[in-house]
């Protein structure tokens, strides 16, 4: 019984994977559009371009700007983030800036950024670290101010020092909330990767899809979306594999994975 | 060892502006003295043994430790929380092992510590357990050996057997008589059982309600080591149990904040 619940959640992401894909050449089949390729046509696009070396090193510049973004703007955004949550003053320092900064599209900061920083690595990498800082940031506030008080004065009692507690109980008390902010940090930074592209087009896989829009070679488009997309779902699950391991300790055992990783 | 001088507490509530938790209270607990506060629900027990612990700040008076004013917690004062405040990203014996780690304690040793602490309070076989793995009971047990593993010269113990058996907490009271007559350690226990109180204490701080105040402190002069089974059966610790219950009594039939 539990056998075949586990085969049944194992196989439920491929069979979903699939089911789109019919829907798609179906859709596409009917509707007989120039720039609606079918899904087996832009599947067949797919090696073309991970073949392609240009594409592949425009591929791996995303990817590297995305590294770096996510990186940075976890260390800073942890911290700060942990700080808020015990500290008053910290939060009512921080909290209006980030009040102001929620609701903007980070991609709408692009314009501005690149007349400051040009269309370099530097002004994407900025935009990509400020659209994962603020979950992060809010996850890791909130994991910090659910932390039981008692089990930081018990900290306190055995000698730890503010910063210590901060850094060896707050932290790892609120790593299950920290994570569910990274988790969402990173398919927030694999988004703002992509926009950052369309606007400043130089290099990246964002580039390459909207240059073949522009060449009308609609194969390539949906085959890029398809690459993004896997990206997208192996950095998610390969992340959500890493955030089960840290937090075992924190978690009711299934003995079915909830999850669509 | 410990002196409690004029000590309020007042919190900002947000349904009464002001609440004045503790009133007033003045006692001083000898070095080695085995003391408990007892009280009805909410008289401010818990606040006045974090006051102790340096967790919360009295609003007017003072706590000394040794002659010292009490600022904020140290190893010291070894609190047991009745809410455990265990870390739940440790094992059983991470967590008991942390303290003396924290301390400075070699690995080797810490670990031997602990263990040896872990089979005291009757958890062998559990040191890989993680907190969410253990009974409520387990969990204090985890609490009180934690707590004892970085040797603080004050235990501060609130409620620590609330949650067991009865088998269980009577066996962990002889546990505590045995390490406090071998230690001497001073002692603040808060409970809210007269019998565990008469059991284990030279001295039983009664409190009242709203506002905490101390009502009475009775000398418990029973000869030691006590054993259960004989006090038992002793009219004198039976006489103790019943004033004690009395004046309780006493009190609920005078009304709150009498
Ligand atoms: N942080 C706080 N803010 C406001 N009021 C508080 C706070 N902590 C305690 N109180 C109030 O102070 C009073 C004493 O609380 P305390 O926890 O010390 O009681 P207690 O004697 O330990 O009760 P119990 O036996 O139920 O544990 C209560 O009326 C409670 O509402
Ligand atoms: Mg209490």
């Amino acid at each position: 019984m539990t056998q075949r619940g586990a085969l049944i959640a194992r196989a439920a992401p491929v069979l979903a994977c699939i089911g789109l894909l019919a829907l798609w050449q179906v859709a596409s089949l009917l509707l007989k559009n120039d720039s609606f390729p079918t899904a087996v046509e832009a599947i067949r696009a797919v090696p073309a371009i991970l073949g392609d070396k240009e594409a592949l090193i425009n591929i791996l510049a995303s990817l590297r700007r995305m590294a770096v973004g996510f990186g940075v703007a976890v260390a800073v955004s942890v911290p700060l983030g942990l700080l808020m949550g015990r500290s008053r003053q910290v939060q009512a320092f921080f909290n209006p800036l980030l009040m102001v900064i929620y609701p903007v599209p980070k991609a709408a900061l692009m314009p501005i950024i690149m007349l400051w920083l040009g269309v370099g690595d530097i002004a994407k990498t900025l935009v990509i670290f400020l659209g994962v800082s603020l979950p992060v940031i809010y996850h890791s506030f909130e994991g910090a101010k659910a932390v039981e008080e008692k089990m930081v004065w018990s900290g306190a009692a055995m000698g730890l020092s503010a910063a210590q507690r901060l850094v060896r109980i707050v932290m790892p008390a609120a790593l299950p909330e920290i994570l569910t902010g990274c988790r969402t940090g990173l398919v927030l930074a694999l988004i703002t990767m992509i926009t950052s592209e369309m606007i400043a087009r130089q290099s990246g896989a964002g580039n390459i899809l909207f240059n073949a829009l522009d060449m009308g070679q609609y194969d390539t488009v949906f085959a890029m979306i398809i690459i993004v997309g896997a990206m997208g779902i192996c950095l998610d699950a390969a992340f959500e594999r890493v955030r089960a391991r840290l937090v075992r300790w924190s978690e009711p055992q299934f003995d079915m994975p909830l999850s669509f990783s | 060892m410990i002196e409690i001088d004029r000590v309020s507490q007042v919190f900002q509530t947000s349904a009464r502006s002001d609440h004045l938790a503790l009133s007033d209270i003045s006692l001083s607990v000898e070095e080695g003295a085995f003391v408990s506060i007892l009280g009805p629900s909410g008289c401010g027990k818990s606040t006045l043994l974090y006051i102790v612990g340096g967790f919360v700040n009295p609003t007017s008076g003072i706590a000394k430790m040794k002659g010292k004013t009490i600022t904020g917690p140290g190893p010291d004062r070894g609190p047991v929380f009745q809410e455990f405040a265990l870390f739940p990203w440790k094992s059983v014996l991470g967590n008991v092992m942390y303290g003396p780690r924290q301390q400075g304690v070699r690995a080797v040793d810490a670990e031997a510590q602990s263990r040896a602490l872990i089979e005291m309070v009757g958890l062998k076989g559990y040191e890989n357990f993680y907190p969410k793995e253990l009974s409520g009971g387990m969990k204090q047990r985890v609490a009180l050996a934690r707590t004892l593993a970085y040797h603080p010269e004050v235990l501060l113990m609130d409620e620590p057997f609330g949650a067991l058996d009865a088998h269980t907490r009577t066996r962990l009271q002889n546990d505590l008589l045995n390490i406090w007559e071998r230690d001497r350690k001073t002692v603040i226990f808060v409970t809210h059982s007269v019998d565990e109180a008469v059991f284990l204490s030279d001295k039983v701080v009664m409190m009242s309600r709203s506002p905490g105040r101390i009502r009475q402190i009775v000398d418990i002069e029973l000869p030691r080591p006590r054993r259960r089974t004989e006090l038992l059966l002793d009219p004198r610790y039976q006489k103790f149990v019943v004033d004690i219950e009395r004046m309780f009594d006493d009190d609920d039939e005078a009304g709150p904040g009498a």
